[in-house]
């Protein structure tokens, strides 16, 4: 038996029916790839690609969109440190602004005083200067009806007299005045 | 295996250092003409029949597993793939991005269920002669890697001549090296032409089966000289040297069934590979 099989034992044959099974075995599993699986798998990865790819689309833009709000922020803090510096800086200035003006006032209210101090003075003075003048007027005509023991009756020549007394009594006192200052 | 073959083994184990034992015999080419299951005198009729054998059924074992693999790692898709679909995913994906696209670049994705189904097929078929108690790849029968080959041969062809635009223009451009002086035309034409349309098939098929072949037979030694080797009732001394040289040949078969693993990868890759390398030649101008 085992000297006849070997020689019909050819390694390198082809028998046809095992090759037509072979067949048959391979056109069921490429119809089953070819109509099933195959197209269900690429479009499976041509979906999750595109799912990939949009992911990343809009990561991309979040992205974007994060650092332009970002830079809104930014923006927005530097101005309104920017202000903040602006509006101390107008505050400083006001301040210095409303301490010179009080002060301008308190002068100006000091030197009106002192102005209408001394406007008082001088009317007082002037009062007193013309009321003194007449009291003396009086007083040395009194004295000197007293010392001459007449009544001076003619009214010109007293008024003459008192005249001459006082010019001489306001230019000696005008000269001391002088010599004083 | 044939019965005649089991009772071989069978009567062989032990036989060392068995005084008057039997000889080793090594395994012959007897192990890959299993005695077919036939109806009537089918199979033995005709050199040119195989019948019912052990090929014929692991032939529908191996489709089936790979049947059952696309339908499983295809049935439900989804955008997150959980491993089940993962799996299914790497051997498209390794198809496409290790053959068809470095073959044919992206025009070649339409032949990707062809060279899917290829590898798939030549893979299961191989892998059969490591699966326990199968043990016999179906490839190391000539006539089923001639069938696949002979349908990228019909493909390829076909494909030329679509893209050449016309048999003639197909077999100028497949048989005429280009920039080739004239006056060596008719030395190089009839070895392009027994080289493209004999030579290469014909290695296409003959690559895999052999490399099958070679391997199983390798495997059956092993196996065949460990169970002959495995003698310990001969005696202290002689039993533990028989069962020393029985566990060598156990880790030689070992070794080498890991090694076949990788083969039986590596030969339905390349199988695989060359049908997109044909299909891919005869789509360019040459």
């Amino acid at each position: 038996m085992l000297g006849l099989a070997a020689e019909e034992q050819n390694v390198l044959r082809i028998h046809i029916d095992e090759l037509v099974f072979g067949l048959i075995a391979f056109a069921v599993i490429f119809g089953l790839v070819y109509k099933y699986a195959a197209p269900r798998i690429t479009k499976m990865l041509d979906e999750r690609a595109d799912s990939i790819e949009g992911g990343i689309e809009r990561a991309k833009k979040a992205e974007a969109e994060a650092e332009e709000i970002r830079q809104q922020y930014r923006d927005k803090l530097e101005e309104a440190h920017r202000e903040y510096a602006q509006e101390l800086e107008k505050a400083k200035e006001q301040r210095a602004a409303i301490i010179a003006e009080a002060r301008e006032e308190a002068q100006v209210e000091a030197r009106r005083l002192v102005e209408a101090a001394h406007a008082q003075i001088e009317a007082d003075r002037q009062q007193a200067m013309a009321q003194l003048r007449n009291e003396i007027g009086v007083l040395s005509t009194e004295l000197a009806t007293r010392i001459v023991g007449e009544t001076l009756s003619d009214s010109a020549a007293q008024n003459r007299v008192i005249d001459r007394f006082l010019d001489e009594l306001e230019h000696s006192g005008n000269n001391q005045q002088a010599g004083v200052r | 295996m044939s019965a005649d073959t089991l009772n071989l083994a069978a009567e062989g184990g032990g036989g060392l250092f068995t005084p008057g034992g039997p000889g080793f015999e090594a395994p012959s080419v007897g192990i890959f003409f299993p005695s077919a299951w036939s109806w009537g005198n089918y199979g033995e009729t005709s050199p040119y029949l195989g019948g019912i054998t052990k090929y014929a059924v692991l032939l529908v074992v191996a489709t089936a597993l790979v049947l059952l693999f696309l339908w499983w790692t295809s049935r439900r898709l989804s955008m997150v793939p959980d491993r089940r679909q993962s799996l299914g995913e790497i051997f498209y994906l390794f198809i496409r991005e290790q053959i068809s696209r470095p073959m044919m670049g992206a025009k070649g994705d339409k032949y990707l269920p062809l060279l899917l189904s290829l590898f798939l097929f030549v893979f299961a078929m191989n892998i059969m002669g490591i699966i326990p108690f199968l043990q016999l790849p179906v490839t190391s029968n000539l006539s089923y890697p001639v069938g696949l080959a002979l349908i990228v041969y019909i493909i390829f062809i076909a494909v030329g001549i679509k893209s050449q635009g016309g048999v003639a223009a197909y077999f100028k451009s497949a048989v005429v090296p280009s920039g080739a002086p004239g006056w060596i035309l008719p030395l190089l034409v009839p070895i392009e032409i027994i080289s493209n349309f004999l030579i290469r098939p014909a290695t296409h098929a003959i690559r895999v089966f052999a490399t099958m072949f070679a391997g199983h037979l390798l495997l059956a030694t092993f196996a065949a000289a460990g169970w002959y080797m495995f003698n310990p009732s001969a005696g202290p001394l002689f039993g533990s040297i028989s069962v020393l040289f029985s566990g060598a040949s156990l880790v030689g078969f070992i070794v080498f069934t890991a090694f076949e693993m990788v083969i039986m990868f590596l030969q339905a890759f390349v199988f695989t590979l060359l049908a997109a390398l044909y299909i891919g030649q005869a789509q360019e101008a040459h």
